[in-house]
Formats: C-alpha cells, structure tokens, sequence
C-alpha cells in the first residue's frame, strides 16, 4: 500500500480499481460484491466495455424499453442489473465511473438517492468545471440540455452504490434498439434519443476525464489502487449476484405478452 | 484521563464475506439462466422475479419514520404493550410520492431484528433496502413485489414486543407526528396516555383524567400517575412499581408463615423494580458493547494557571454580552489542534474490516448530564472554529440538550468526545469509550493546589487532572 500524501490523513480510505474493456456484466458482478460483502470503501473506472450490450434497470420490462425482434435478430446482449434506473445501449465509447461507499464515508451525506446524486454531481462539476455548461438535471448528467451520463443507485442498510455510465461517444445505429421509455424526465419532452442525447468526445478527451474524476474524488477520499489480481482471482463464488443476462427465451416470452 | 482503543490496520483481503439476507427467500419457478462464455466464469443465478407469499397475512403496526441516520428517534413514547404496528413506506426523498416493491427479505411469521431489512423497492434510479425500526415478528405483508407502493402506505404489519424504544436519546423532531397520532389513538376523553399508565391508574383507583401530565403535550406519564396517587394517599412511596412480595408480617411477628401487608406498609421493606427504558435502556448496551473494547488508561496533572489566566482575559476583554467564558470552550479548541498533530486520536474502528478510518472533521462530542439521561453532542468542524463561536454552539447544544431537544445531527457524527467530570465536581474519571471512536478525554475540576519548585519553594498552582 503506498505511504498517504500528508494531505491526505484524515479523508476516508477508498480502493480505486482502474479496468479497460471489461465486459459490463462482469463490471456489474464485481460492484454487486463489493457493494453486499465488503466494508470498504470503492471507485471503481471502466474505461469502455467489449461489445454492445444492452443493460436495464432491475425492473425494467423488455417489452417497453427495447425493440425485441431487432435485438433477437441481431443478438444484441440484454442484461437486467441490479440497480435501478433505465435502460443503456454500452460499447467501446462508453466509460463508466463507479462509487461504492459506507453510509458514513461522505460526511453528513443522507443516504437517499437525491442527495447521493447531487454530491456526485458536485464531485462531476469539479471535473467539467468551465466546460459545456455542466449540471446535474434530475438524474441525468447534461451538458446543456443534452444527457450525456446516466445514473443509477443501490441503497442498503449500510452502503450505497452510485454509478454512471458516460458517453464518451456511442453508435447512432445502437440507439435504435432502444424504445422511448413511458417513464422519462421531463426536459426530455419526448426528444427522440439522438435529439436527447450528447456525446463527452466533444468536450474532452478520454484520459482526461478519467483523470480529472480520479483527481476530484481523490479530494474527499483518500485513494489507494487495488490490485486487479486480487478482484479478479477473488471469485470463491460464495456470492451469487443477481446480475445477469436475459436469455432470449425470456425475451420472446416477453415480447409475445407485450410486457 | 484518556481512554484509548489500541487497534492496527489490516490490509484487506480477499476473502468474501456474505453479508447479504436476501438469499434466504424462496426463488420463484421461473427458470435461472446460464451465463454467457463471454464472462469466462460460472455465477449460479437466479431469476429475479416477483414471487408471491404463501402464509397468511397478519397485521402490526409501527410508528415508522425514516430518519437522516438509524440513530434517530421518536419521541419517547411507551408504545402499546402488545404492540401491532404498521410500518409505512418511509420518505426515501424529497418529491418521492412513490415507489416500486422490488422484493422481500423476509416472510410472514419471521422474527425480525432492529435495523434488519425488510424489503427492497426502487424509486426512479434507485434501488433503497428498508430496515426495521423494532424488534419484532413479521405478521402481515400488504403488497407484492412488482406493485406500487404510495410514500406513507403501509408496507407490512409486525409483532412488536413489550415498550421498544429507539437507539438514542428521544428528542423532539418535526417528523414525529406519526407518534403522537398513534398516541392520540390511545386516549380516550382527552387526556394523552398509553394502555399501560391506564392501567396503572386503575390498579389505584384514579381517574387518569384528572392527573396533571407532565410528558410532552401534557402527556400523563407513569411519574405522574404515582405522584398523584401519593398525594391522593392512595399509596405511601411513590417508587413502589413492582408487586409486594416481602411480608411485613414475618418481620413483626416473627412468623414464618406468609400474609400480604397492606400496600401502605409493605411499600416501607418491598422490593423496587425499576425497569429500565429509553436513555437508561441504551446506556447499559452500550456501556456493555463498549467495556469489551480493550481501554489504555492515562492519568495526567495540568497545569492550569495559563488557561485561567486566557479565561480571566476573555471575561475582561468581553465584547459580547451574555456570553458566560467558561473552560470548556478553550479546551475544545486546545483538543481540536492537538487532533491535528495526531489524527489517529480523531479516527474511528470499523471492527469488520478491522480498519482504523482516521476521520477529517474534528467533531467533538461533549458528554452532558440532563434531566432525561446522559447525551453526548458533538460540535462540528471545531477546527473550523473560533473560541467564541465554539462558545456559542456549546451553549446551543447544551440548552437544547436541557429541553430534550437535541436533533440527530447533534448527536451522531462525532469523532472524539470530551466528559467533564470537573463540572460535577470530581477530580477524576475512568471514562468508557463512546464507539465507535477511539479516544475518550474526561477532564476532573481545576483545584489550587500546592506545588514544588526545584529549590523545595511551595506555590500554589491551578491543577486539573485528565
């Protein structure tokens, strides 16, 4: 373990896991543990995911949110994760930036989902300071009034998990298989997706952002990078997360009682 | 006198612990599905669906209100003695009007912890685990998940045991009102009591209403009861709460045999039972959970003359009428820099992952002695602070801790904490550690004592222990 900046004594400890490419339902895994079985403190920053993969909230209906015969056809990926909140199209441009904290870790933070999400939105505007007009509006990170950042959380007993999926920048033809949802906020005024939403490539570059997040969370944590062999070799599997893929049974199911 | 946890830090490992309840329940008959190669390992999954119950429904009802943190508190209230009580989707925030019932953790018919979770439901992003306010068994579960639940509806009737109160110091807060309409429920005529001060006046004859109520809203409380039936002369010690069984009889007469004296002369050599509730109730668990932490004790004489003399000055060089300088302010500033220079004393212990979290804010609880019990409030960011304006919260916090007003900000979030000992005029104390931290400071009275020079010369000195 590095030796902390003097600065740093007195900030609560967080482990930082740096991942590039790594598959989203493996992602999920991983946050689903570490938010149920560990006592510490975790950002965790996956820079792009594998292949397009289409994750929903943990209660999320097919029928409603996705366009099931195109994604059959083309065997797009749907995972239901067990966060709640809406349904994302993730590939390579997306970069996802997780928080996992005790409930104590951020001091006099209310563990609720509104004051969770606007502490981060106040650790993201540290990043976008004086860029494209950053804020927090409702859930979503926009830049203007385009979402370019999605949120969703999970609050337990004694730990909470915020985490956001960026897009840094994303394929027009993936956006297709996704439905406007019936549940929407309401500044999207019923914007088609690519009138809706922005993609970050146009505001900064990859490794800056990440950096500058790491930066910003390093002021109220103090960070030490965990080793990526000791998460991944970690699997005793003693945990079943509930993480998963639907299977295209579930699917057609689904599609045929229009649910 | 400081007491101290003495702990190490542990690298954490990767072993898994399984923290998580919500595997108990039963899955449901949808079928689980492989993963894909892609993620190159094998997680069993199981469906997550929603599965419906099969016991029968049971009704209770809890005052449930969801608070900034667990530790806070209704007011302090004894509750039904067979308690039913309803436990209503709490405020998870604000413009919440509703959510959705993911899932349960438990079924009818299980008993249920405090603090345990109940049940999972989602609002907008966000998936929020409730946990239960009491003790208690799970009698009725009003919804299925996948239904819609209204912010206030009742999720789940529970068994509540006995008079169960809450983790800290009851305090008037602005969501209490649940409370006292749970306690309007229970007085008929007007008069605010519970089933139990019912039946205590009956047991002596009086009309509860026309007892004074000293509790909140003029709510008549068991004291109230037992003074007025001493003054009545119903009953001689108003202490007595328990049922004769001494018998004065023996002792007069010599005899073995039992008889039951009157009430009037067996209150003189019965037994008193004084069940413990609320503060006291606390206190001893604790007390108790704290006493197992290995304490190091250390005993130290001051010499205070440069702080008398700091006070006398403050008190001449006054600007601000109706601040009274005491010592206490001073110290708490001398303790908040001493922090600085050594942050291990303003940390706390996570026990689990045997972790030392050394904490930045210097959030000083002062141990306070009030009518209702010992509180511990804290003042935040004293390093932050002037004297003058520690001055001023102190005195906030100690008159809110007078009127039993203290919110649960006051009293949660401290990272050290300072008893002083001195006020109730000991020399010293062997304080218990207020956890989860890990230092404890109990400073005794300043006394004028005699002290040496080098050269044997005797002068007086201000001299505090601590």
């Amino acid at each position: 373990m590095p030796i902390p900046q003097t600065r740093n004594i007195g900030l609560p400890m967080m482990n930082l896991l740096r991942f590039k490419g790594l598959p989203i339902l493996q992602q999920l895994h991983i946050e689903e543990q570490l938010l149920r079985t560990s006592s510490e403190n975790w950002c965790i920053i996956n820079d792009g995911t594998n292949d397009p993969t289409i994750v929903m909230g943990v209660s999320g209906k097919p029928a409603e949110l996705l366009e099931i015969e195109s994604v059959l056809r083309d065997q797009v990926p749907v995972i239901r994760r067990f966060t709640g909140g809406g349904t994302v199209i993730v590939d390579c441009g997306t970069i996802f930036a997780t928080f996992i904290c005790n409930k104590e870790a951020v001091p006099d933070l209310q563990p609720y989902p509104r004051p969770i999400m606007s502490w981060s939105s106040l650790l993201y505007g540290k990043v976008f300071q004086g860029i494209g007009d950053f804020h927090l509006r409702e859930n979503d990170y926009v830049f203007g009034n385009h979402k370019f950042g999605g949120n969703a959380q999970s609050i337990t007993k004694s730990r909470w998990i915020h985490h956001t999926s960026f897009l840094w920048d994303f394929d027009v033809r993936n956006m297709t298989y996704l439905k406007l949802p019936k549940r929407a906020p309401e500044y999207r005024s019923a914007r088609g997706h690519l009138d809706f939403i922005c993609c970050m490539k146009d505001y900064m570059p990859r490794s800056t952002f990440i950096n500058k997040t790491v930066e910003a969370t390093g002021t109220q944590f103090s960070l030490r990078s965990y080793p990526l062999e000791a998460i991944e070799t970690g699997s005793e599997t003693e945990f079943y997360p509930s993480t998963r893929f639907l299977t295209d049974e579930e699917l057609e199911a689904a599609a045929a009682a229009g649910q | 006198m400081i007491g101290r946890r003495i702990s190490q830090t542990r690298a954490w490992n990767a072993g898994r612990r399984w923290l998580c309840p919500y595997m108990s329940s039963a899955p449901c008959p949808i079928p689980a599905a492989a993963p894909t190669e892609e993620c190159g390992r094998h997680f069993s999954s199981y469906a997550k669906a929603p599965f419906s119950l099969t016991n029968n429904p049971v009704n209770f009802y809890i005052p449930y209100v969801v608070q900034r943190c667990q530790f806070s508190s209704n007011a302090v209230a004894d509750l039904p003695m067979e308690g039913t009580v309803d436990v209503p989707l709490a405020q998870t925030g604000e413009g919440i009007a509703e959510c959705e019932l993911l899932k349960w953790f438990v079924q009818e018919g299980d008993k249920v912890e405090e603090f345990q979770p109940l049940c999972e439901v989602q609002s907008d992003k966000a998936t929020i685990e409730i946990t239960s306010r009491y003790q208690g068994r799970v009698s009725h579960i009003l919804h299925v998940p996948g239904s819609i639940v209204k912010v206030g509806e009742t999720l789940v009737k529970m068994a509540v045991e006995e008079t169960q109160v809450p983790s800290v110091i009851p305090n008037n807060l602005e969501k209490e009102k649940p409370v006292d309409a749970k306690l309007n429920k229970y007085s008929t005529g007007g008069v605010l009591s519970t089933p139990a001060v019912r039946s205590l006046a009956k047991e002596h004859d009086i009309d509860i209403n026309d007892v004074q109520g000293s509790g909140k809203d003029g709510r008549v409380l068991k004291e109230d009861v037992l003074k007025y039936a001493m003054q009545k002369g119903v009953i001689k010690d108003p202490s007595v709460t328990a049922t004769a069984t001494a018998t004065v009889g023996e002792l007069l007469h010599g005899e073995e045999s039992c008889s039951y004296g009157s009430a009037e002369v067996a209150g003189l050599y019965e037994d008193t039972i004084v069940p413990l509730r609320g503060f006291q109730r606390t206190m001893v668990k604790t007390m108790s959970m704290a006493a197992k932490v290995p304490h190091f004790h250390y005993v130290e004489e001051i010499n205070c003359d440069a702080l008398a003399e700091l006070k006398a000055s403050f008190q001449t060089n006054n600007t601000e009428p109706g601040i009274k300088f005491t010592f206490l302010p001073i110290l708490i500033k001398s303790l908040s820099m001493a922090l600085s220079k050594y942050p291990m004393m303003n940390s706390c212990f996570n026990e689990e992952s045997l972790e030392v979290i050394l904490r930045g804010s210097h959030n000083i609880g002062i141990a306070m002695a009030t009518p209702y019990g010992l509180v511990v409030p804290n003042i935040k960011n004293v390093q932050s602070l002037s004297i003058l304006e520690i001055t001023k919260e102190l005195s906030r916090l100690q008159q809110l801790a007078l009127d039993n007003k203290l919110s649960p900000a006051d009293i949660s979030g401290g990272t050290i904490t300072l008893s002083n000992i001195g006020a109730i005029g000991g020399k010293f104390g062997a304080p218990i550690l207020n956890l989860p931290e890990v230092a404890i400071i109990a400073i005794g009275r300043i006394q004028k004592l005699p002290q040496f020079t080098d050269d044997g010369n005797v002068y007086p000195a201000s001299i505090m222990t601590g």
